[in-house]
């Protein structure tokens, strides 16, 4: 989600809220109450509760995100407002934290959910920027783009299409430079004329180059898959083929150019949600610790 | 019978040609060319259907026409009278929080739609329409029907059964159109459309419901029925006005021009009317009328338009307020156009969008949650798909636009797909599923939804069958809802459903200020 002027009102609500608890915190840590408190954890007394509970709310609240986007149509707030509130509520869920714990890491249980905390908020904020810029990037550089589930089934039509206008490039060449052979009748000696293949660069080329490309997109070391590169390619193509030809040269050209628009918006597509590999898994472990952690430590 | 005057000729079996001697002796074929009939031997042939065999059923695509020789048939529709309806069902707090929208069929009497025409009947490709109550009519000898499928190979309207043995001629086109020119078939044809039709046509248009009977039998041997072919034009831009005319068959567009080209302004298709703005203003034609295929209109001189409009003032006022919203309706759009001066704006067809829904792709991270919300709404099939027109960083996704220039309209067999007054499209009871609309629709914004039902089943008569029925569905902007689905499940702020000339106007005036500034 863009973070822009639309985000005001809460940018405000949080930074207040933070505030707020910063300045409880202070006060519990300078106050007579807090003497013997200053180097002891706070998460027993009464501030440190409630900031733990605060804390693990606003976590609850951000991981019901899921569950509202399985549910699209019901009408439970606008997911949007729901995503607002899991951006700001997410991100001061740490420092609520950090408050209830003292800043203090811990030991095991703590220290695995105060890691898995700094994780899930540090990939939240990465995986926002990235949210926030790429789209813009997408949106710029892939012009030609699709819908990211098509991307297969545009590649095998941009296969075939490719082949269809190498074929019919090639046939009636070879047809008009078909071998010719002359015979002197007088002494019936046949005189073999070489056979002039224009189309021999263009072959070449498309086995060698330009096939390989489009069945692998992806691999390394392919000249085509550098714009640059493919556009030098294409330029020595042209000058060793026919003027005949270069209309399907150009046609060709394009369709690489699309391959390449193709693995372009795979790669971005991967870089708007592959973070979420990460982020939500952790987000289920942090809100399943963190209540195994509420239980044991309200228990005992 | 007609059949009775070809006592001469044998029988010939089912689907055998129909020599040129055989149909010379109908006296329909009177005027026709022996020479032409002999060039197409196999141009018309003998039906012959048992009782109760079905001659053509609704939605299937054909090229002929038949014109019944002896015995009568039953034109219905087979299909369910009813709209497809999206609603939710909530019960209680949590379930108004949580209710799905549920699509189903419903009949104008369970859900009476705001700007629900007021049809009482249904346009066919007949000489009778049907009545919307019970759309069954009958067909008897002399009577022609599959005219529109046949010249304009539009799909079947209706369902045609023998009620009693039937003797029938098929015919193709071209036998079909010498016939249209010969005066005796004309003749016969226009008094069967005076004698059956006109009441109800008339009085299929609302505001002439209030004419009495006694005028309809004094229009019946007065007004004048003309036949247009493709392309030709009806009526210039700025002629003097000086008849009112009803459609009675095809589609006719109604365009004005403007210095950047021709605007159009609507479609109109059977049942529709046009000309009163002139009339009533007592002036000039406000805008050209052209036939879009061949098209039949009947026509009411001004002399009896005027007798009309004294003798009914009911009718008159009825018709100044549909010149007004007509008139109000044009200055709109060409207001439009004037001051939308974007070239890519008009080419892309947006000037004719009343709403679009546009996703910003600045904000748009393609999580698919809007076609999800739209599947969900709609029982997993979504009537949305997250590809489209660019325009600057703006998507405009492949949803229904609800377009000023609907082509959608044009051809519809049953007239079953039309515009509210507010100008949203509405598919109307009786679709036939046959999907024309969804063809026709330049941005492949109408999908064919399927629903099971039952039908009378025709080889077992009194019983019924089960059958899965089509219907014709677009974006209903989720009826019954605050905003539609997919707006509303955008988690990215991206999604939005806007007036486009205003949303492109405000966008790009606050682009170009912007950019003036730096």
């Amino acid at each position: 989600m863009r973070i822009d002027h639309t985000h005001k009102n809460w940018l405000i609500a949080s930074v207040a809220l933070l505030g707020l608890s910063a300045l409880l915190y202070g006060t519990y840590r300078i106050t007579g109450s807090g003497s013997a408190a200053t180097t002891a954890s706070i998460s027993g007394t009464a501030p440190g509760l409630a900031f733990g509970v605060l804390g693990f709310a606003f976590m609850i609240f951000a991981g019901l995100l899921g569950a509202r986007k399985k549910v699209p149509v019901w009408r439970v707030g606008r997911a949007q407002t729901w995503m607002r509130g899991h951006l700001w509520l997410g991100l001061l869920s740490l420092p609520l934290i950090l408050f209830h714990s003292g800043f203090r890491y811990g030991h095991g249980l703590t220290a695995v959910l105060m890691t898995l905390l700094i994780t899930v908020v540090a990939s939240g904020i990465f995986g926002t920027i990235l949210q926030h810029y790429m789209p813009r990037v997408m949106t710029r550089e892939v012009t030609m783009e699709t819908i990211y589930e098509e991307i297969g089934h545009v590649r095998v039509q941009l296969r075939e299409e490719a082949e269809d206008i190498f074929a019919q490039a090639i046939t009636p060449k070879a047809t008009a430079v078909a071998p010719a052979k002359e015979t002197s009748g007088a002494t019936d000696i046949a005189v073999e004329v070489p056979e002039v293949d224009y189309a021999a660069p263009l072959r070449n080329f498309f086995e060698q180059e330009m096939k390989p490309f489009l069945e692998r997109p992806g691999a390394r070391r392919q000249a085509l898959s550098d714009a640059a590169q493919s556009r030098n390619a294409f330029a020595q193509l042209r000058m060793l083929l026919p003027p005949t030809l270069h209309t399907t040269v150009e046609d060709l050209e394009s369709i690489c150019e699309e391959e390449r628009q193709l693995t372009l918006q795979s790669q971005l597509h991967l870089w708007l949600h592959g973070w979420l590999l990460l982020h939500i898994p952790l987000s289920l472990a942090l809100l399943l610790l963190g209540a195994v952690h509420a239980v044991i430590a309200l228990r005992y | 019978m007609l059949f009775e005057e070809l006592k001469n000729v044998q029988r010939q079996p089912d689907g055998a040609a129909v020599s040129a001697e055989e149909l010379l002796q109908l006296p329909v074929f009177k005027d026709v060319s022996p020479q032409f009939l002999k060039k197409n031997p196999n141009a018309t042939t003998w039906r012959h259907f048992k009782r109760g065999e079905i001659v053509c059923r609704e939605g299937e695509f054909g090229s002929t026409a038949f014109y019944i020789l002896e015995g009568t048939a039953s034109v219905q529709l087979a299909s369910s009278i009813a709209h497809v309806k999206a609603r939710s069902i909530p019960t209680g707090f949590f379930g108004k929080l949580t209710s799905k929208l549920t699509t189903r069929l419903a009949s104008r009497q369970e859900d009476r739609r705001e700007d629900e025409a007021d049809r009482r009947s249904i346009p066919i490709d007949a000489p009778v329409d049907l009545a919307y109550d019970h759309p069954v009519a009958e067909l008897g000898p002399g009577e022609l029907f599959g005219e529109m499928t046949c010249m304009n190979y539009y799909p079947r309207s209706a369902t045609v059964r023998a009620e009693t043995d039937c003797t029938m001629l098929e015919m193709l086109r071209n036998v079909l159109d010498v016939l249209q020119k010969s005066k005796t078939f004309r003749a016969q044809l226009d008094l069967t459309y005076r004698r059956r039709a006109l009441d109800s046509h008339l009085r299929n248009v609302p505001i002439f419901r209030g004419l009495t009977q006694e005028f309809i039998d004094h229009l019946r041997d007065r007004v004048e029925l003309l036949r247009f072919s493709p392309g030709q034009v009806i009526c210039k831009q700025g002629e003097p006005a000086d008849s009112f005319y009803l459609v009675r068959l095809g589609f006719v567009k109604v365009s004005e021009e403007y210095p950047g080209g021709e605007l159009v302004l609507a479609y109109l298709s059977r049942g529709d009317y046009f000309g009163e703005i002139g009339l009533l203003g007592g002036g000039a034609r406000t805008a050209a009328c052209t036939a879009l295929d061949h098209v039949e209109l009947v026509r009411i001189s001004a002399e009896d338009f005027r007798a009309m409009v004294e003798k009914f003032p009911a009718v008159r006022s009825g018709l100044e307020k549909v010149a007004h919203e007509r008139q109000e309706s044009n200055q709109e759009r060409l207001r439009m156009v004037r001051s939308v001066p974007l070239d890519r704006f008009l080419a892309q067809g947006l000037m004719e969008a009343q709403s679009l829904l546009v996703l910003d792709l600045d904000k748009c991270t393609r999580c698919d949650a809007c076609v999800t919300a739209c599947a969900d709404s709609h029982e997993g099939v979504t009537r949305l798909v997250r590809e489209g027109l660019r325009f600057e960083n703006f998507l405009v996704a492949t949803s229904c636009r609800q377009c000023r220039d609907p082509l959608c309209m044009v051809g519809c067999p049953v007239g079953a797909i039309r515009r509210r007054n507010s100008l949203e499209v509405i598919i109307e009871d009786w679709c036939v599923g046959c999907g024309l609309c969804a063809k026709n629709c330049p941005y492949g914004n109408i999908n064919m939804h399927s629903f099971s039902g039952q039908m009378d089943d025709h080889e077992n008569p009194g019983h019924k069958k089960a059958v899965i029925q089509k219907k014709a569905t677009t974006c209903d902007l989720c009826a019954d809802q605050k905003e539609p689905s997919c707006v509303y499940a955008c988690p990215h702020d991206a999604a939005h459903r806007v007036e486009p000339r205003d949303f492109f106007a405000e966008t790009l005036g606050q682009r170009v200020g912007r950019s003036r500034r730096r």
